[in-house]
């Protein structure tokens, strides 16, 4: 556009063009829809003709006057080698754009009737061939709503989303009001007016700045960007942002990333309103519902396949699918990157806020400096200490978070696309990975057949929760006393260790005296800022479940680049911790039926952590003689034995107590409603997976893959050969090893077993086991670093003779990726349900100047070292997330209720037999069709060892 | 006479196991053990009466021993000292030996020295050419007798010889490879406490992290107090010179460690001005003494040292005179595009004895730390606009005060001059309630090595 003056509108048009359109569509679409919804424009391709006169045109004369247009239009497409069809299935419409192009199609081929081939060339991975195609046996389960009650939570879905964010009430709002808190409270309440309008009238002054500056500059110019909302949004989220400015300070690229993400997230609502979508979201999703409601019919169709379906029927109107592009990373930076600066710039405060002994001066409340790590120098933006003081003394009531952090009230829209799904209006991506990476991207754009994949996101996102209430309040009533540690409720600040000031100049201290102390204040400093983000990431969890409590709530997945499924509200899910488990139950119940009670129990014997040898039916008995205590736990949590307390997870444990008690007191057990999640653990799957690699069966023996009386635990296996180790060293005189005797446990190797496999180094298992003995109270604290090294030694050695395939496996698939990555390419492979997985690990990083970012270097080398030590691990992520997601498939179309962290699966009392049909007889068809898939690409350089050639594991 | 037949029986025998293939270690034992402890005095008895000469004030080190007959003059005069190097290196070559001459340490043979060197498991240089022993031994102020040299990292010990031999007092040889730990052991049991080996990595002294210290890591107190060296005021003379080579894979952090402690007057420095003398690469010596306006390379790492220390480049020497160990990275030569790095730089690190006299004390230094790698992260920014962000509107005021421009920039900003605005800024009222001063908890040295 060349007019002088640029206004709001014509910016967006500007972004819009430039984001969205690919050239050559951008071209039909010029010529098409413009003329037709008398738009001024100019068709790139036929510069000669404007499409300015084309309307005049159109206004004066019939419609088929610029029917020769059109042609030659037409024309161009086909030497473009575009069909008509292509422009249907390939182009994004808004509003009413479909009908207008339809419309001047038809003036040419009056008869033109769009050939609709939404899910052409449907291929499945021969593992679940027959998951889809032999469905005569599948029942599909149904939501326990009608279809008006879900259509009524699709509106409260749909108005959180579109205010982009909610503000709830703290859990500490029940604390009394002190006279300082409401002082402080009223102090930042006038600050804040005022810091409102500060900003506003900067962000005017920018933009005017901005839009007289001359563009020739190489350097993206904002100015467009800056118009996409009100004036006033931009300023509210830039205020939101200082108050969750924790008072250690945020990286420069992380808060103007966090600022770039929310302008670019409400831009996106306010277009999908702006383009009609969400009338027609609301219809589809509104006949959508038929397939989840209770009192229809059985279908036989998944969710995805529905709304295509749907959307197919309802090809009138703006499309739904890919209407978004997300900004490119650079882009979002620098937006942020601006509103940061207008922060530091123009926030102030009167130095004598708090201390009226100081001289009144305007400080800022925020300041830009650097912090230094390693070789590197960050950029961190701080708050200014009397800001933090004033906000922690304040204690506001309120949180105001951005509507994608809550779960979402209604069921996710079902992933359609890699573009489509999850929330309603919020933008969310189908695969989270390292920020700036886009290669994978463009692999999932080309893939055909994630439809396995996708599905079994959707079966994750349809499960309903609800919260927990008697423990939430128990929870919640520790967390505003004084937390606990011992419980993993963070206690509040005011728990902290206090940091005295001393003078330095004070002539008493020695030398010696003075560094003495400050390493105590420097390590009182470091557990303030540690404590201060636990407490902050409790108090957030607690709050939003609070503020559900009486809910019924949606967790919509999505996954990592190895395919590894998230949900993605970010702070309260069940994928948190023991707390944020316990809070969360199904919200649908279902009797217990006749061995429900029995899996409670040994539920409950596996959250203590003991028993881990013991066959099922010895855990079963244990829960037996320890009824009294389950009880006593359930009935006096907090003033009885305590015996829940001593658990390995504690709340889930105390939670399952409950459980327990109301069941064995009602009239029928078999009968009683649950609604508890009970877990079934995989044991170990890295090691699992490495074991069948190898053909190792005494490995697999220990990990639960070779039919056993016993359930093996490969933990405390290693454990005991840790144990004889020792034992054998202490003999010979060894010094540590005779301080080790009788403080080797499960426990001190378990964490350190596991992630062996995903990769740990002995620097990092080292720092594992030094966590654990330090948590030994009667360990002597000066022999933990030599134990903690001599352990860790004897761990990678303990495990090197149970599984000795398992390090031959781990070097090669190393070495491979090493080969791969020296080649100058990234290390990609396919899982088998036919995902495209590629390690984003590179050279290039980009750096964001202060004020201002550099060209960024678009050579994209691959980092050896990260793609060759992140190989392994993630393959061995990415083979699970397989196993997790076929079994979630399979359990979909058993009708069960279930969901997974990684390698636990989550189902009902009732259920649990039935789901632990699927997961072996799925693992099998894991393992096995490995070797036939062709997993990695470029893969010639290496001869695969011995270990590999066909292979077949027998599973119980 | 039975002193010199001694002589001549050794020297015989050297030259004749000059080709022998095994380590010297044992053929000095089979070999000297039956000439008798008399022929181990002499040496000794020799310097033990230069020391009684000149030292007059010594640090208590013991000055025993009679008169000798040696003329002193021959001893100090520097012509002098340079016959003895020529005929030291004359016997090296495996000639003749004048015999009538003191005797000195065999540095024994050049290609047994640079297999053992490069025998190193670890990452390092070596000198082991006589002729550059000798350019580092003149540097080193051999005679000066209050001094004490630490040698880090000696290895065949060719400079830890040349050293002696020029006279030093005391040697303090710091290995931390225990593979030439014993030979040089050795030679410190055939001396008489002029040589003190240690089981030491210099360049691991004051680990940080907890846990249990095993040598050759180790505290610099224990070191010291061990050596029975004290603390001396910052304002004495130099207590001890250190001289070595800087490990090149961590050489900036090093620097910067050092850097750190000096204005601390921690680790080392508590016991004094100690010098360092130390081979570093060119490029990174380049980078040590750029200069205001070099946008690119004059950092927080350069105004730190220049401010701390009077530096003296007293030497370059190719990268080629130098063994590398085997397992060493490929030599830096070229690697950077903006600097040249054919050499090795011999530096001398003399911290001034007047730092801590305007108002900079051990408490303070750190904000003076923090407040220049603040100001250096870029060099392009006005120096104003730090200052007022540290403490509002004292700006103009400060650099008024130092006869500033208004809009001077921080990489425009001379090493001296930073530390007077410090000063000034550490008077005035305002800092005192800046965050700048907080800030010292946050970014400990721990994070900041980079």
């Amino acid at each position: 556009s060349s007019s002088s003056r640029r206004t709001g509108t014509e910016a967006q048009d500007m972004c819009e063009a430039a984001l969205y359109l690919r050239a050559d569509i951008q071209h039909c679409l010029f010529c098409l829809v413009l003329p037709s919804a008398g738009i001024t424009a100019q068709c790139i391709k036929c510069p000669n003709v404007k499409t300015q006169d084309m309307t005049q045109r159109c206004m004066k004369t019939r419609y088929a006057d610029v029917c020769p247009f059109i042609s030659r239009c037409l024309d161009h497409m086909k030497q473009d080698g575009l069909s008509v069809d292509h422009l249907f299935s390939q182009c994004v419409f808004r509003q009413d754009e479909r009908d207008m192009v339809l419309k001047a199609i038809r003036a040419i081929q009056p008869d033109y009737q769009p050939c609709l081939n939404l899910t052409s060339g449907e291929r499945y991975s021969s593992l679940v061939q027959d998951f889809y195609t032999q469905r005569a046996d599948h029942s599909y389960p149904k939501l326990d709503f009608t279809q008006d009650e879900l259509r009524e939570r699709f509106k409260r879905q749909l108005s959180v989303e579109q205010a982009c964010t909610v503000t709830i009430d703290s859990v500490e709002a029940a604390k009394p009001v002190t006279k300082n808190m409401a002082k402080m409270r009223k102090l930042l309440t006038e600050k804040r007016i005022q810091w409102q309008k500060i900003l506003l009238q900067a962000l005017c002054e920018h933009k005017m700045t901005l839009a007289n500056t001359n563009t020739k500059d190489y350097r993206v110019n904002l100015y467009p960007y800056l118009c996409l909302l009100e004036d006033r949004e931009y300023v509210d989220i830039m205020i939101q942002s200082v108050a969750h400015m924790p008072p250690s300070g945020e990286s420069l690229k992380i808060l103007a990333g966090n600022l770039g993400n929310r302008v670019f997230t409400r831009y996106s609502v306010r277009q999908k309103y702006q383009n009609q979508m969400v009338e027609k979201l609301d219809k589809i999703y509104s006949i959508y519902t038929d397939l989840l409601a209770k009192e229809t019919k059985e279908y036989d169709v998944l969710p995805r396949e529905q709304w295509c379906n749907l959307e197919m029927e309802h090809s009138s109107g703006p499309r739904l699918q890919g209407g978004e592009t997300s900004w490119p990373y650079i882009v979002t930076l620098e937006l942020g990157t601006c509103m940061v600066d207008m922060m530091v710039k123009n926030l102030k405060i009167n130095s004598d806020a708090l201390n009226s002994a100081h001289d009144r001066k305007l400080i800022p409340i925020l300041y830009h400096m650097y912090t230094f790590r390693s070789t590197r120098q960050i950029g961190f933006i701080k708050p200014h200490p009397i800001l933090t003081q004033m906000q922690q003394e304040a204690m506001e009531t309120e949180l105001i978070f951005d509507s994608y952090v809550m779960p979402m009230l209604c069921p996710p829209v079902p992933w359609t696309s890699v573009k489509f799904g999850a929330y309603l209006l919020t933008p969310t991506k189908l695969m989270r990975t390292l920020v700036g990476a886009i290669q994978h991207e463009v692999l999932l754009e080309k893939c055909q057949s994630l439809h396995a994949v996708l599905d079994s996101l959707n079966q994750l996102g349809n499960c309903a929760w609800r919260i927990n209430k008697p423990l939430l309040d128990i929870i919640i009533s520790i967390f505003n006393d004084r937390g606990n540690d011992k419980l993993d409720i963070p206690p509040p600040l005011s728990e902290a260790p206090k940091i005295d000031h001393f003078n330095p100049q004070d002539p008493t201290y020695t030398a010696s005296d003075k560094a003495q102390m400050k390493r105590e204040m420097i390590s009182a400093k470091k557990k303030c800022s540690e404590m201060h983000s636990l407490r902050m990431d409790a108090l957030y969890k607690l709050s939003i479940a609070n503020h559900m409590r009486d809910e019924i709530f949606w967790f919509p997945h999505n996954m990592d680049f190895r395919g590894r499924t998230y949900p993605c509200p970010p702070y309260f899910n069940h994928l948190g911790s023991d707390m944020t488990r316990a809070i969360l139950i199904f919200a649908e119940g279902k009797p217990l039926g006749p061995k429900g009670l029995d899996w409670l129990k040994i539920h409950l014997v596996n959250l203590t952590g003991l028993k881990k040898r013991s066959s099922l039916q010895e855990r079963l008995e244990y829960a037996n003689t320890i009824m009294e205590d389950i009880l006593d736990s359930a009935d006096n949590p907090l003033n009885g034995k305590k015996w829940w307390m001593n658990a390995d997870e504690p709340w889930q444990a105390l939670a399952c107590c409950m459980e327990i008690a109301n069941a064995v007191r009602s009239p029928e057990s078999t009968q009683f409603i649950s609604k508890f999640p009970v877990h079934q653990d995989g044991s170990c799957n890295g090691l699992q997976h490495y074991a069948a690699l190898g053909r190792d069966v005494i490995g697999a023996t220990s990990v639960n893959l070779m039919p056993c009386d016993l359930p093996q635990d490969v933990y405390s296996g290693v454990a005991q050969q840790v144990e004889e180790f020792r034992a054998r060293d202490a003999e010979t005189g060894l010094k540590i090893a005779q301080v080790l005797e009788g403080f080797i446990s499960r426990k001190v190797v378990k964490q350190t077993v596991m992630t062996v496999v995903y990769g740990v180094t002995r620097y990092g298992g080292r720092l594992q086991i030094e966590k654990r003995l330090k948590e030994i109270d009667e360990f002597p604290k000066d022999s933990v670093w030599d134990a903690s090294h001599y352990l860790v030694r004897l761990v990678f050695s303990s495990l090197k003779e149970m599984f000795t395939g398992t390090r031959e496996i781990q070097d090669w698939l190393t070495e491979s990726a090493r080969l791969i990555s020296k080649s100058g390419y990234s290390v990609e492979w396919v899982t088998p349900l036919g995902l495209p997985i590629i390690q984003p690990y590179h050279r290039t990083r980009i750096q964001v100047r202060w004020r201002g970012i550099g060209c960024q270097s678009m050579m994209m080398r691959p980092d050896t070292v990260k793609q060759k030590n992140a190989f392994p691990p993630n393959f061995i992520h990415s083979l699970d997330s397989t196993h997790m997601m076929l079994t979630a498939l399979h359990c979909y179309s058993a009708g069960l209720t279930f969901v997974s962290v990684h390698d636990c699966f989550w189902t009902h009392a009732l259920t649990v037999d039935s789901m632990n049909k699927v997961p072996n007889h799925s693992k099998i068809t894991v393992q096995h069709l490995f070797f036939y898939s062709h997993f990695l690409h470029r893969y010639s350089c290496l001869p695969p060892p011995q270990l590999f050639p066909s292979y077949l594991i027998k599973c119980h | 006479m039975s002193i010199q037949i001694c002589r001549v029986v050794e020297l015989v025998m050297r030259s004749a196991c000059c080709h022998s293939i095994r380590g010297r270690s044992c053929l000095h034992k089979a070999l000297l053990a039956p000439v008798c402890p008399s022929g181990l005095c002499v040496p000794v008895l020799h310097r033990r009466a230069y020391s009684l000469d000149s030292l007059s004030s010594g640090p208590g080190r013991p000055t025993l021993g009679s008169s000798s007959q040696q003329p002193r003059t021959e001893r100090t005069s520097p012509s002098a000292a340079l016959t003895h190097r020529n005929l030291s290196a004359v016997a090296l070559q495996g000639q003749r030996r004048s015999l009538g001459q003191y005797d000195f340490l065999d540095l024994g043979e050049v290609e047994d020295n640079v297999r053992r060197a490069k025998a190193c498991k670890k990452s390092r240089h070596f000198i082991v050419d006589p002729r550059l022993a000798k350019v580092v031994t003149q540097h080193l102020d051999p005679e000066d007798v209050k001094t004490v040299i630490f040698e880090c990292n000696p290895g065949p010990g060719v400079l830890t010889r040349t050293l002696l031999n020029a006279g030093t007092q005391r040697v303090v040889a710091l290995e931390g490879d225990l593979s030439f730990l014993h030979d040089l052991q050795e030679l410190e049991g055939r001396l008489d406490g002029q040589l003190e080996v240690v089981h030491c990595d210099y360049f691991n002294l004051d680990p940080i992290g907890n846990g249990h210290l095993k040598a050759p890591a180790m505290f610099t107190d224990k070191l010291f107090t061990d050596l029975g060296i004290s603390e001396s005021s910052w304002t004495d003379d130099i207590p001890v010179k250190v001289v070595g080579i800087l490990p090149q894979i961590k050489e900036r952090s090093m620097l910067l460690k050092m850097v750190y402690a000096l204005f601390e007057r921690l680790s080392v420095y508590r016991y004094g001005r100690v010098e360092l003398n130390l081979f570093i690469s060119e490029k990174e010596y380049l980078k040590l003494m750029s200069r205001p306006g070099d946008m690119l390379n004059y950092r927080a790492f350069s105004v730190l040292w220049q401010m701390a220390c009077e530096i003296e480049l007293l030497h370059k020497e190719p990268w080629e005179s130098f063994v590398k160990s085997k397992q060493s990275a490929p030599s830096p030569k070229g690697r950077s595009p903006h600097l040249p790095n054919d050499h090795l730089c011999l530096v001398r690190l003399r911290p001034r004895a007047d730092l801590f006299s305007g108002g900079l004390t051990t408490s303070n230094a750190l904000t003076l730390v923090i407040m220049i790698k603040q100001c250096l992260a870029k060099r392009k920014v006005k120096l104003i606009d730090m200052l007022n962000l540290w403490s509002p509107d004292t700006g103009s005021k400060l650099l008024s005060e130092m006869g500033m421009q208004e809009d001077i920039l921080t990489g425009h900003v001379y090493p001296e001059e930073y530390l007077q605005l410090f000063q000034l800024m550490d008077k005035s009222k305002e800092f005192t309630q800046s965050w700048l001063y907080e800030e010292i908890l946050e970014n400990t040295l721990r994070e900041g090595w980079g």
